[in-house]
Formats: C-alpha cells, structure tokens, sequence
C-alpha cells in the first residue's frame, strides 16, 4: 500500500508554495494541495492554520511519517525533506564543501524573500513597507548571487553548487525570477538570466502565474514558413 | 552627465558569451530600449523592445531557429524584421508593412555592438581585451574612473583592477546616473586572473557608488 500523499497548504501566487511544488514535481512527489485563501481571505492567520504554523505563513508541509505527522512551516526544509524523500541528487554529493554551500544558499534565500518577496507584497497587495529599502536590499543580493553565478560560469557550472540543480537553485529561483513584481528590474544581470534559462529548462519544471518554462523547447504550432524568409 | 553616446556611433551592448545561441536579451542604447537576439546559425541581430502588434517587450520573447518570436501572441520575426508568421492566423502569409524597427548588430573582441546610424563605419576595435562582465554602477564616469584609479577618455577607461590591465566601456544603461560597465581584460587572463577581476569589479562598484552617495569630488 502507498503511503497517502503529503498535504501542502498551497495559494498560487506564493513563490514559496511554489518552491515547494516546483521540487515536488522534480523529485516526482505528488502533493494533496489544500489551497488556501490568503487574499483576501487571510485563511493563513485564521485558526485552523495557526494551529499548524503560529507563525501564521505558508507553505505549511503536513507528511505522514513513521512517527506520526510531520509539520515543516518552513520552505527550505520542505525543499530538503521533498529531496530527500526522493530526488536525493539535489541535495548534492555530500562532501562537507558542498553540502556547506547547500546550506548558505537556503539561508541566503531567505533574504530574498524579505527583500525581493517583501516588495512584491508591497506592490501587488499593499502591503506596508520601505518600498525603497526592500528594493536596496534586493538589489544588494541580486548583484551577491550574480557574482557567484559569474564565478560558476567560468567553472563550467550553470547552477549554484555544481553543474546539476541543487535545493539551493529551487529555493533561490523564484523571488529572483519574480523580482519585477516588486518594481526590481532583472536587466542588468546576465549570469542570472543564464541561471534561470537553465532551471526553466529543467526536466519536469512546471510554470507559476509569471514564470514560465521556455517556450523555445515546446513544439513548434507553427512549424516551416518561419525559415523562409527571403 | 553628458550623453555617452553623443561621441559615439557604435554602443556596446552586452558581451558576447552572455548571448546564447537561440536566446533574447533586453540592452539599451541612451535613447532606445533593444532587444538584442541570436538566431541559431550565430547570427546577432538588434529591434526595438516593442512588439508591433500589442506593443510587449519583445526580449522576453523567445527564439526559434532564425526567429524572434513575442511571447505575448506569438507573432514572429525574421532577422530584417519583417513579420514572418501570425500563429492566430496560420494560413496568412503577414504584409510586408508588419514589421519591427531594426538596428545594425555586430560583435568584435566579444561585444556586441548596435547602433541607429546608417553611416556608422568599422566597429570600434578593442584588440587584446576580452569582454568579461557587465554590471550596472550608479555612478558617474568621472567618478568610476577616479574610484578606479585609470584615466577616462570619452566611454572608455583604462587601469589596472584585481592586478589585472583592464579597459572599462560605458554605455547608457537607460536610468538615469546609473552607467552599463562592460569590463574587458587581458585576453590572455588565466582563470584566477579573471576570478580576481571580478571581485575587484564588485568592490570598485561599491567604491564608486559609496563615493556617489557621500558626495566626495571626483
């Protein structure tokens, strides 16, 4: 008999649900999504979630275990858990250095969900903030994680530790590839925009409202004239 | 700040290994948004950022083969920017009048350069460099290149950074106080040399902008 499925407290629009079933469609874990009125209904402060997560967010991961439920609330450790449940490549090949770089990534990601996630509240629900501190700050980690990525490149490597995707990619892709939400424009970073080509093409990748996968790797609907230009 | 193009005929736009067979990129020139593409067969080509049909940004479309196409619609370029193809329309060959506006496109010592000019002669020839990163830095080019320690003629700066001879080109990055930094270096740097380039680069671009906000002369 299969185990039943994980329950993820999902709303659309969160770039960290998203994380979430992004590494659950790589892994191939399929998720029982219970989704969840965020706006306006605010369902994640009411108090059947807060009995799940006081910290009143979402995701909330609900997995049946050995030892009963397990609750993760937060999304890297959703990201961690998926992986290694089963898709164990993306937690790396375990050597301490590696590893350690898994772990400085989930941790950086963190600040660009309070600074690049933070605006994107602020302008798509209003949310009150320095709308120009949090872009700074986004700014700031946008131009840490394009140096890194140039310094991959010149490695031979397209992703953030190694040359195969980690849970440092899936926990760092969506707040940066969303950043225009929030007013932070992503013109100025080419290693990024590489990066993000590469996680986009990914085997198994699905596609949230405003990132999509590339449409260059669907079949062509409008195939042969294109080439005929005289 | 003097418009950096007003000297300047051909405007780097982004380096060359940032620019993938079969991909689209946004660039600027100081008064027009590009979108700057490869077609599969190498080829660079350079339209305004504007779909003609709904008028969305045609650099975050995609290429297929030797064309551009609007992610919006679908609607789908050809390298003279005439309108190939109109998927809602599968049958209808696309009037010649559908077209986007281009510019001339060419790359050298790994840049790609456009420009607007009919007239524009050879393509600026930066022989020895290699185009390694571009940035953008909130600064000016008198206070970059003072940050920098190098001399400014025109767009361009020369010095040393991370111990390595560089040559900085500047173009307009289409906000305003904010320049596009192309850093070339020695062509012949070894990976370590380009490694501390780069991070010199970060740390020059926090010099420079530091220097910007506090207000110390250039």
């Amino acid at each position: 008999m299969t185990s039943p499925s994980p329950v993820l407290y999902d709303y659309i629009l969160s770039p960290s649900c998203y994380k979430a079933r992004l590494m659950a469609a790589l892994a191939g874990v399929r998720l029982a999504l219970r989704p969840v009125d965020f706006h306006p209904g605010v369902e994640h402060r009411g108090p059947e979630l807060l009995a799940l997560n006081p910290a009143g967010s979402i995701p909330i991961l609900v997995a049946p275990d050995a030892d009963g439920d397990l609750i993760l609330t937060e999304s890297a450790a959703i990201l961690v858990y998926l992986a290694s449940k089963a898709a164990p490549a993306f937690l790396g090949s375990g050597k301490p250095a590696e590893s350690a770089r898994i772990q400085q990534w989930l941790a950086f990601s963190a600040r660009l969900t309070a600074s690049l996630g933070g605006a994107r509240l602020h302008e798509m629900l209003h949310r009150p903030g320095d709308l120009a501190g949090l872009r700074a700050s986004g700014i700031a980690a946008l131009r840490e994680l394009e140096a890194a990525l140039f310094e991959q490149r010149l490695k031979g490597e397209a992703f953030l530790v190694g040359n195969r995707p980690t849970v440092a990619d899936i926990a760092c892709f969506p707040y940066v590839a969303l950043a225009p939400d929030g007013g932070v424009s992503l013109d100025a970073y080419p290693s990024i925009r590489l990066w993000m080509r590469a996680v986009r093409a990914l085997e198994g990748f699905i596609e949230m409202p405003g990132i999509h996968r590339l449409h260059e790797l669907k079949p062509d609907p409008h195939e042969a004239p294109a080439t005929a230009e005289a | 700040m003097m418009p950096l193009e007003s000297a300047l005929v051909w405007t780097p736009v982004a380096l060359s290994a940032d620019l993938p067979a079969a991909s689209v990129i946004p660039a600027r020139l100081a008064d027009a948004a590009l979108a700057v593409w490869r077609a599969q067969d190498g080829t660079v080509s350079a339209v305004a950022d504007r779909c003609p049909h709904r008028g969305m940004r045609l650099s975050h479309g995609f290429v297929r083969g030797e064309a551009l196409s609007c992610i919006y619609h679908g609607w789908r370029y050809g390298k003279s920017g005439r309108c190939l193809a109109i998927p809602a329309h599968p049958a209808l060959t696309p009037p010649e009048t559908i077209r986007v506006a281009t510019y001339r496109a060419a790359e050298r010592d790994g840049i790609v350069w456009v420009t607007a000019s009919q007239e524009a002669g050879a393509v600026p020839a930066h022989d020895g460099f290699l185009g390694l990163r571009s940035v953008t830095v909130a600064a000016s080019p008198a206070r970059l290149a003072a940050s920098l320690g190098g001399t400014l003629d025109g767009s361009v700066i020369d010095g040393t950074i991370g111990g390595v001879t560089a040559r900085l080109l500047l173009a307009s990055s289409g906000e305003e106080g904010v320049l596009l930094v192309h850093l070339l270096i020695a062509s012949g740097a070894a990976d370590a040399g380009k490694i501390a380039a780069s991070r010199a680069l970060e740390g020059l671009r926090r010099q420079a902008e530091t220097a910007t906000i506090t207000g110390e002369a250039a």
